[in-house]
């Protein structure tokens, strides 16, 4: 069964050419291995190539150790590929830059600094005056729904308030594409569910490029839209699911919608196919 | 307003050192033995002690060491300790040679620094110094080597450079570690201070108490305890404030009903 009208290769004739154009990033059959002393080497992406244009919100999706946050962590130059290249806007990524801002499950949040002093830290480092940065900021603490909470320290917020913060933190430093490591990942549901509308309308704002890693399919197809399901060891890719669903998208009516049920159906099928291989010797 | 509870464990100290010379005094009241003075008498030579020029200018000579020993101590510490927490290969250099040192007795080598460096200010203030380093290095490696490689991250992808990183995230972020250690260097400090001060019996806290004991003024060596023991006290008291008010931020949290429902 294919789900109409997904383009199931990005290596299909027309597409590379014309997403060239306009590619915000470029992934260029990067390999990624783990050497660890005394056990095997593990392959962690083995060949992915892959090509994002400006604006498109794509979720990496797979079973845990297919390599989904590594390849992400290639693309945010926090780890260098064993072999292969990514590129951002043309340039090869050699590190960590503020065209690239990174979202983590852990938060990663300064415990030291107060709401404000975090999400101010980015604009602070980019020479931006204090003042002015301090404005910016309250403006993006209330678009992430924290007013009343900026002089509060990450302590003292629970887990959904934190990712909160580290959506503004990262926000404000105007990343030309946000990294997201299964962001959601830690939170209850009900968070989870009111984090992705929320992300969603933040993002229709502005529509920067979005690489959103995670292991839930209703995420993934809720969100995107494309969807890059991945295998696990060695990390490949299985197959790129073009999710044309109608957007702003609402929860509510996206539920009962066929087209929806019906990728979120044949995504899982591909990850089940996915575990069969592995199971077999 | 203070609750009952409140009151009590604020006055426990107070108690507990009221109760601790009560109990001195009367034992001292049943032996009776010169070299057994009352609690009474010991607080009485105090201010003698603390009202005499010499004894004030020896017991302002030790915390003149103990300061400089402490500050150098910390200042050196700190980096190695914290360089060693992010760099494979500093901790492979300095590890060995901190296993080893770590737990030798700083005062036992006070005889060989003696020999080197005499019975001066700078042979004490040395052994001060090793006393402070080894618990402040050792808390600074710990605290950096437990920062979340996915802070660092994210201060790389604003920009900061590594030597930035270090000063700007690992520090920060280490410092309830590094103050731990600090509270352990002073009191070592302290300890270390007063040692050297019986080995090389020149001038100092630790000299005068033993100098009376020599000279069996034991009402002046029991009130020389209760200054240097006073000392220790308040000095640790300072920190924990200084500690307090620095990494408040890392303390346990109290329940504050925090959400959107």
């Amino acid at each position: 069964m294919k789900v109409a009208p997904s383009r199931p290769n990005i290596e299909d004739e027309l597409a590379p050419a014309r997403r060239q154009t306009n590619a915000m990033i470029a992934i260029d059959n990067v390999s990624h291995v783990f050497r660890t002393s005394g056990r095997q080497d593990h392959l962690a992406l083995s060949n992915i190539s892959l090509i994002i244009e400006d604006g498109a919100f794509v979720a990496i999706l797979g079973p845990s150790g297919c390599g989904k946050s590594t390849l992400l962590y290639v693309v945010g130059g926090f780890v260098s590929p064993t072999e292969g290249l990514a590129r951002v806007k043309g340039q090869a990524i050699t590190g960590p830059g503020p065209d690239r801002g990174p979202v983590f499950q852990e938060f990663a949040l300064f415990p030291w600094k107060s709401v404000l002093g975090n999400v101010m830290y980015g604009p602070r480092q980019q020479g931006v005056k204090s003042a002015e940065a301090e404005v910016q900021t309250r403006a993006l603490i209330e678009m992430v729904g924290l007013k009343g909470f900026e002089h509060f320290y990450p302590k003292e917020l629970s887990g959904g308030m934190k990712q909160r913060v580290a959506l503004a933190r990262t926000l404000a430093y105007h990343p030309a594409v946000l990294l997201m490591d299964e962001p959601f990942g830690a939170l209850d549901a009900h968070t989870r569910t009111r984090l992705q509308n929320d992300l969603l309308n933040i993002w229709e704002r502005d529509r920067k490029t979005v690489l959103f890693v995670t292991h839930s399919v209703d995420e993934a197809v809720f969100l995107s839209d494309r969807v890059v399901v991945m295998t696990r060891s060695p990390g490949r890719i299985k197959e790129v699911v073009e999710i044309d669903l109608p957007r702003p998208r609402r929860r509510s009516e996206l539920l009962l919608d066929p087209r929806y049920q019906k990728y979120v159906v044949e995504i899982e099928r591909m990850i089940d196919d996915t575990s069969e291989e592995q199971l077999r010797p | 307003m203070m609750s009952g509870r409140d009151v009590v464990s604020r006055a426990a100290p107070l108690l507990a050192c009221l109760g601790l010379l009560g109990l001195w005094e009367i034992a001292a009241l049943v032996l009776s033995t010169d070299s057994f003075p009352t609690a009474w008498g010991a607080i009485r030579a105090i201010p003698s002690i603390l009202g005499d020029k010499e004894s004030l200018i020896n017991i302002l000579d030790s915390l003149r060491r103990m300061a400089i020993g402490f500050a150098v101590g910390v200042i050196v510490s700190i980096p190695l300790g914290l360089m060693m927490g992010r760099s494979r290969l500093v901790a492979s250099l300095f590890n060995p040679l901190l296993m080893v040192t770590y737990p030798v007795p700083k005062a036992a080598l006070m005889p060989i620094i003696m020999l080197w460096l005499g019975v001066g200010d700078l042979a004490k203030t040395l052994v001060i110094f090793l006393g402070v380093s080894l618990p402040v290095i050792y808390h600074s490696f710990q605290g950096a080597k437990a920062v979340e490689e996915k802070m660092l991250w994210s201060g790389a992808a604003m920009g900061l450079s590594a030597a930035q990183r270090m000063i700007r995230i690992v520090l920060p972020a280490a410092l309830p570690e590094i103050l731990t250690g600090c509270r352990t260097g002073l009191v070592l400090a302290l300890i270390t201070m007063v040692t050297s001060e019986m080995i090389a019996r020149q001038s100092g806290a630790g000299n005068i108490l033993f100098n009376s004991l020599d000279m069996g003024q034991y009402d002046t060596v029991y009130a020389m305890i209760i200054i240097i023991g006073a000392m220790g006290i308040g000095l640790d008291a300072a920190f924990e404030n200084l500690r307090g008010k620095l990494v408040k931020w890392s303390e346990p949290s109290f329940e504050i009903p925090l959400s959107f429902a």
